[in-house]
């Protein structure tokens, strides 16, 4: 270790060891280091995450295992045929994501910036999808716990579509939807801040701070955003494919 | 550090990164196996098979999730530590539901005729059930 510290044209301290490039941060030997640890980190949170997610697949196992009739019933409430299209846009954004990641290990930038960008679209597109199938509930009386059936007009618990009742769904059914609201809201808001950090890598890149050496963020929010979809293909069959 | 030896990144130990580049037919493959998987969630969700359809559900959801995590999240290429703590991740997760599920499918209920706890899923009494007294 030399203690005299001399500052290379880039400003960068010089500690005995080959210029330390700009991404580098100080407490780190080396990029390789800095990487490791980074994706260490990473892998942790997304382990968090999916315990935070068991507390609901849990629950949810429980009240399906309790109520299997209601579950089966308020499913076919569900439609899944924006379910099986969200599936889709999802699972395609997580290619755009992985190509995003590809791009910049190879030091596309513009390409990393349009892979980013269709990533970003996706998430809008799921998002879009969703509103209308909670739109179609909230017309429908399917809400969760106390305001299932908006029974108010029909004292029998039966739902109200429009100017219609149709018969009531067994009981258990509010647990369903409280379940089927909770898990995709969760869901959903992880989609929101998906969008939020797909922004802000994007806008980093369109910068010019990754390249070939480093395009760790990226990376982790690549992670990030397949934790997502992860969520998702399990969420899909458990709510809308009940036989 | 050895980690970087172990996985193939090569053996210059030059300090830069030098990760796994997967090509672009494997990722369009794994996304097209993804769809496919997807189709036929679907297409089995018609067909009754009674409880066996849960089954199959989370069978293929388990098969689409193993594919995104090892090459669209590169476990299959990562250090090996962070595969094991995704891995610990999901045991404990089947613990928290068989131990959570253990509780709340033996918990007997109380059939008002009989005055007696009874098994929900059997109609049986019981372990450990008593005559309620009133």
């Amino acid at each position: 270790m030399t203690t005299e510290t001399t500052l290379d044209e880039h400003g960068h301290g010089e500690d005995g060891h080959a210029d330390q490039p700009s991404f580098l941060a100080h407490q780190f030997d080396t990029p390789v280091q800095q990487f490791d640890a980074a994706k260490l980190g990473m892998w942790a949170f997304l382990g968090q995450e999916l315990l935070f997610f068991s507390g609901l697949f849990v629950a949810y196992g429980v009240f399906r295992l309790w109520r299997p009739e209601a579950f089966a019933a308020s499913s076919h409430e569900l439609n899944k045929t924006m379910g099986m299209l969200n599936t889709i846009v999802l699972l395609f954004s997580s290619l755009t994501a992985a190509l995003a990641v590809r791009a910049a290990q190879k030091g596309q930038k513009s390409q990393t910036s349009l892979l980013l960008v269709m990533t970003i679209v996706c998430a809008f597109i799921f998002l879009g999808v969703k509103w209308f199938e909670y739109e179609h509930k909230f017309h429908s009386g399917l809400l969760p716990g106390k305001w299932f059936g908006l029974a108010r007009e029909f004292p029998s618990g039966d739902l109200m579509r429009g100017e219609e009742a149709l018969p009531a769904l067994p009981t258990g059914a509010s647990v369903f939807f409280s379940l089927y609201f909770v898990m995709t809201g969760v869901h959903a808001l992880h989609i929101i801040v998906g969008i939020g950090v797909l922004t802000w890598i994007l806008l980093r890149n369109m910068k010019g701070e990754f390249s070939k050496e480093f395009f760790t963020p990226v990376d982790n929010v690549a992670l990030y955003w397949h934790l997502v979809d992860l969520v998702w293909i399990y969420l899909f069959p458990l709510l809308y494919l009940i036989d | 550090m050895s980690t970087h030896d172990d996985h193939g990144h090569g053996e210059a130990d030059d300090g830069k990164v030098h990760s796994h580049i997967s090509s672009l037919p494997q990722y369009v493959g794994i996304f097209l196996a993804l769809i496919a998987f997807t189709l036929l969630t679907v297409a089995v969700s018609n067909i009754h098979l009674g409880k066996m359809n849960l089954v199959v559900a989370i069978v293929i959801a388990s098969m689409k999730a193993s594919l995104v995590i090892l090459f669209f999240m590169h476990i299959r290429y990562d250090n090996k530590f962070n595969a094991m703590i995704i891995v610990v991740s999901l045991l404990f997760i089947g613990v928290f539901f068989a131990y959570t599920t253990n509780d709340t499918e033996h918990r007997g209920e109380v059939d008002l005729d009989q005055t007696v706890r009874i098994l929900p899923s059997t109609g049986q009494p019981a372990p450990g059930g008593q005559p309620i007294d009133e």
